[in-house]
């Protein structure tokens, strides 16, 4: 049992982060992850400070406020004229930078950092279990994500030609009248939600590598922006059943090794894909030269 | 083009070496972890950091097996889960852990587990007045109990205590080897109070990188001092470093410590700062904070580790 509800949360944050990594590698933008996973420093901080308390309910409500603020103001950089590369680094250091300096200014003495009181643990989600009025409803992790992920089918799918249009060509989107800022600003809230709840249930590296691996691997294979959104899922929902039977073998960190499953995972995408693949351009490259040569 | 392909061969085959031995180094590290040997009609004993893990063996002896989930050097601030720890949960009878928020996030965690299994934090029968508390936030505690015997001795009762009430046959066993071993905590209390008198009291301070020590020097009298604070996120300043050197050099002390499981980069930077005012101050050797020293060794107990800090300290500070 402990097996499925680990691949279970497994499979449900890497279909969060598969969707809309899609969007964010065509939007180039896909670092936004791990900087989410930086910034929401001040936001525990804060709620701590407020609070006095480290437990998990009010570490995620910091958590998720700063987030958004986080890809409220890289949004706003973004379409004010700065890179998108830039804007993202500026704010999330810039944040994280406002953490470090009120953890040393107030909580010296408290043990208070990302690590210990946000992130989980995949490996102990099976125990972290939700309870309504004394019946077991199973693990919250499960719900959590469950809920975030049925919100990101529902808008994307609602909203699938407006999204599509305003991550390949902006202009031509606002030309025909779709409000494109707000698709942005809508792209990006969800991002912040999947991305911090996903933090509380199974830690950062895990939703950082899904964010960008999968999303990657499925542009190498295709370029349809709808096969790339299902290729995503697949590929992100392989790499969690394999990881996870590495980790097993292995004796290792489980999100570590899902981690490590999508880049081997990406690194045969980029050696086999038949049209952008290495060894499929090697061939054509070959066959080019031999046909020059007679 | 032949030269051309020849160096393309070799180039992949270098790549699949450099893969395969990737492969071959990743299995050779894993699958070190312990497991629990399937002991029949042993207790099962999973525990969070060593010096739990190392007592409830001393109480426990030969009727109960006991895992540490942290190993030896491991900061509990930084303990990563593995896939085998799933089971090491699973498969114990008694979940042991320190509490007070050591652990971090996984402290709640073992809360629900404890609704379905023996689960105890420790430190549960410290009393406010035995902990440490933070000025600025309320509720807040030190955790690192372990380093005041007595608090150690409390742990070492509600141990104790827990093995007695879940396995009745060998209640007698238990109590009789508990007796044992707080004997010896006991000893080992006054030896560290002896010690650390015996050090003149002008140049009785421990400064180490990080504030883990507050516990000792409580409880037998040092001043202690930590150039970073709790957190392994707060960050020291400049001013702390310079703050730290400039008292080093007005008291002459002779000598700082660095930690099993910090990095020692940060203190190195003191100890130049001072060497620059004209003061030498000399590395007293490596004192074990947050974990044990390596199993097998007599610094992988929790005595051993006690004497060793102690021994350390008057040794160099005398």
């Amino acid at each position: 049992m402990t097996d499925f509800w680990v691949l279970l949360t497994g499979a449900l944050v890497a279909s969060c982060c598969a969707i809309l990594g899609c969007f964010l590698v065509l939007r180039r933008m896909s670092m936004i992850g791990d900087a989410i996973s930086h910034s929401v420093l001040p936001g525990i901080v804060i709620a701590f400070m407020m609070s006095g308390s480290r437990d998990s309910f009010i570490m995620l409500l910091g958590a998720s406020v700063l987030g958004l603020i986080t890809v409220f103001l890289i949004q706003l950089f973004q379409q004010s004229g700065v890179q998108a590369d830039a804007s993202i680094g500026v704010v999330f250091t810039a944040l994280f930078a406002i953490g470090v300096v009120l953890v040393s200014l107030n909580l010296k003495n408290v043990d208070i950092d990302l690590d210990c009181v946000l992130y989980g643990e995949i490996a102990h989600v099976h125990w972290n279990t939700w309870e309504m009025s004394g019946m077991d409803m199973g693990p919250k992790a499960v719900w959590m994500l469950g809920i975030t992920l049925l919100i990101i089918i529902g808008v994307i799918s609602l909203f699938y030609k407006q999204f599509k249009l305003c991550a390949f060509d902006p202009a031509l989107a606002a030309a025909i009248g779709i409000p494109v800022a707000l698709f942005h600003y809508l792209l990006m809230g969800l991002v912040s939600m999947a991305t911090v709840s996903s933090f509380e249930s199974v830690g950062a590296i895990l939703v950082v590598g899904m964010l960008i691996i999968p999303a990657s691997a499925a542009y190498l294979l295709t370029d349809r922006l709808g096969a790339m959104i299902f290729i995503s899922v697949a590929i992100g929902i392989a790499s969690t059943g394999i990881g996870y039977g590495v980790s097993i073998v292995l004796d290792a960190s489980i999100a570590g090794c899902m981690v490590c499953a999508a880049a081997v995972l990406f690194i045969l995408a980029f050696l086999l894909s038949p049209s952008h693949g290495l060894v499929a351009r090697k061939l054509r490259r070959r066959t080019l030269s031999g046909n020059t040569a007679v | 083009m032949r030269l051309k392909t020849n160096s393309a061969i070799r180039r992949w085959i270098m790549a699949m070496l450099f893969l395969t031995a990737a492969m071959l180094f990743v299995t050779a590290c894993g699958s070190n972890g312990e497991d629990f040997k399937s002991g029949e009609g042993k207790l099962k004993v999973t525990t969070t950091i060593g010096m739990i893990a190392d007592v409830v063996n001393n109480i426990g002896g030969e009727h109960v097996e006991a895992i540490g989930l942290m190993g030896p050097g491991v900061d509990p601030h930084l303990y990563k889960a593995s896939q085998g720890d799933i089971r090491k949960l699973d498969e114990a009878d008694v979940i042991f852990y320190n509490g007070l928020h050591l652990e971090g996030k996984m402290a709640e965690m073992l809360e629900k587990v404890g609704k379905t299994k023996t689960t105890v934090a420790v430190s549960s029968q410290l009393g406010e007045t035995e902990l440490r508390s933070d000025p600025s936030g309320a509720g807040v505690h030190d955790p690192h109990i372990w380093f005041n015997v007595r608090n150690w001795i409390s742990a070492a009762e509600v141990i104790r205590d827990t093995l007695v009430e879940k396995d009745p046959a060998n209640a007698e066993n238990y109590k009789k080897n508990a007796a044992d071993y707080l004997a010896k905590l006991e000893e080992l209390d006054h030896y560290a109070k002896e010690q650390i008198a015996s050090i003149p009291d002008a140049s009785r301070v421990l400064v180490t990188a990080h504030d883990a020590f507050g516990y000792f020097g409580d409880a037998y009298g040092i001043k202690v001092m930590g150039l970073q604070g709790m957190s392994t996120a707060s960050e020291y300043g400049t001013k702390d470093v310079s703050n730290l050197r400039n008292y080093l050099v007005d008291n002459k002390i002779k000598a700082v410590f660095v930690e099993s499981s910090v990095p020692k980069k940060s203190i190195e930077a003191v100890i130049e700062g001072a060497k620059q005012m004209g003061h030498d101050v000399a590395i007293g050797g490596e004192l074990f904070s947050d974990a044990m020293g390596k199993s097998g060794t007599v610094e992988g107990t929790y005595i051993g580790m006690v004497r060793h800090n102690v021994d350390t300290i008057v040794h160099a500070l005398k």
